[in-house]
């Protein structure tokens, strides 16, 4: 007799300022306001690392990689290059960027940080694969490892697959 | 403990005090709006780590029902007052005195009672504020939001997470006649305003 075995898939949350790798079948999941979500996806390798980004620029200033678009970008390279992976191999999308609180106050946060971490990406030639930023609702988002596709769901509309 | 510690931990309980003091104004007031079913207190004031904030606060990626009310400036911060879907219908169909509603939309009577409860509770808060710190604090218009609690946070702390990586939160709790309720108030203070709030206290 065949016993079905049910493989559960683990899912780890990443928490703002964070950045996390995972390796086919992992899924990595995260919700974002005016945070930005930087997925980075080596087909070959089969892995990916999901940045959670909450601001544009560290000035310099010490704090977790993840935390800055300036220094989360290179930190995520570095961890697929340790992979044995490289820049050019990569795919990247983007999502997040939202602006939750209406006219967003003085500073739209949301935009700030989606221009900085395009700006870290050109530093590397690389530019997103697909994208879905801004808007005044939050998203949340779950990266499958084992295809690169990121889901994206916001509240009222259909899921985006990216 | 050290020295450092115990002086974070000082600082913290006359925050608490200050906030507990405005929470009072702030429960007289919804006392007042409910017809005395409703009060108010100050679960905590604690320092948590940025990228565990929702996870410590329980605001995962549930869908919660919001009014948020902001401060902007320097002395500035956030205010959110959050509900489940069943809390915020009960409420609203409370105040308008009309039987629970069973529409999956909210109709703009029932969002005008929920941001007209954000309003009085945020004004009496923020005019508490004001006397006790001496600076002029003036909210916005209240936003009514469905969303992600954690998308919501998230815009809430970026003023302080420019400045730091741990953010200062201060967690209340509602009762209506002693029975917990689960709506709560997350008020996200700017670093300018935490420092206004020690200096009242003489920190």
């Amino acid at each position: 007799m065949l016993a079905s075995v049910a493989m559960e898939i683990e899912t780890r949350t990443v928490g703002m300022g964070q950045i996390l790798l995972a390796r086919n079948p992992g899924r990595l999941t995260a919700v974002l306001g005016s945070c930005v979500g930087v997925a980075m996806y080596h087909p070959r390798l089969q892995l990916g690392v999901l940045g959670h980004v909450v601001l544009a620029d560290s000035n310099g200033r010490p704090g977790p990689a993840g935390k800055f678009a300036n220094t989360a970008v290179p930190h995520m390279i570095q961890m697929i290059e340790k992979e044995g992976g490289k820049a050019s191999g990569l795919v990247v999308k983007l999502t997040g960027g939202a602006c939750m609180f209406g006219s967003g106050g003085p500073l739209n946060i949301g935009q700030t940080n989606i221009d900085a971490v395009l700006l870290a990406l050109a530093k590397y030639s690389l530019r997103p694969a697909d994208q879905d930023f801004g808007g005044t609702s939050g998203r949340r988002i779950n990266f499958d490892c084992a295809t690169g596709r990121l889901t994206v769901e916001m509240v009222g509309a259909p899921a985006k697959h990216l | 403990m050290t020295n450092a510690a115990v002086a974070e931990q000082t600082r913290l309980e006359s925050l608490h005090q200050l906030l507990a003091s405005a929470t009072h104004d702030a429960s007289a007031a919804m006392c007042r709006w409910t017809n005395g079913l409703i009060t108010l207190t100050l679960d905590e004031v604690r320092e948590v780590p940025l990228e565990s904030t929702c996870n410590e606060l329980n605001l995962g990626d549930d869908l919660l029902t919001m009014v948020v009310l902001t401060l902007e400036g320097d002395v500035g911060g956030a205010m959110i007052l959050t509900f489940d879907e069943s809390n915020a219908r009960h409420l609203a169909a409370s105040l308008l005195s009309r039987p629970l509603s069973q529409d999956t939309q909210w109709s703009e009577l029932e969002k005008s009672a929920l941001t007209e409860t954000g309003n009085i509770l945020g004004c009496a808060y923020m005019n508490a504020l004001t006397r006790l710190i001496n600076a002029d604090l003036v909210p916005s218009a209240p936003y009514f939001i469905q969303d992600y609690a954690a998308s919501v946070m998230q815009q809430a702390i970026m003023a302080q997470a420019a400045l730091s990586d741990e953010v200062l939160i201060c967690r209340t709790g509602f009762h209506r006649q002693g029975a917990e309720l689960n709506w709560r108030v997350l008020f996200v203070p700017t670093e300018g305003m935490r420092r206004a709030m020690e200096k009242a206290m003489g920190n």
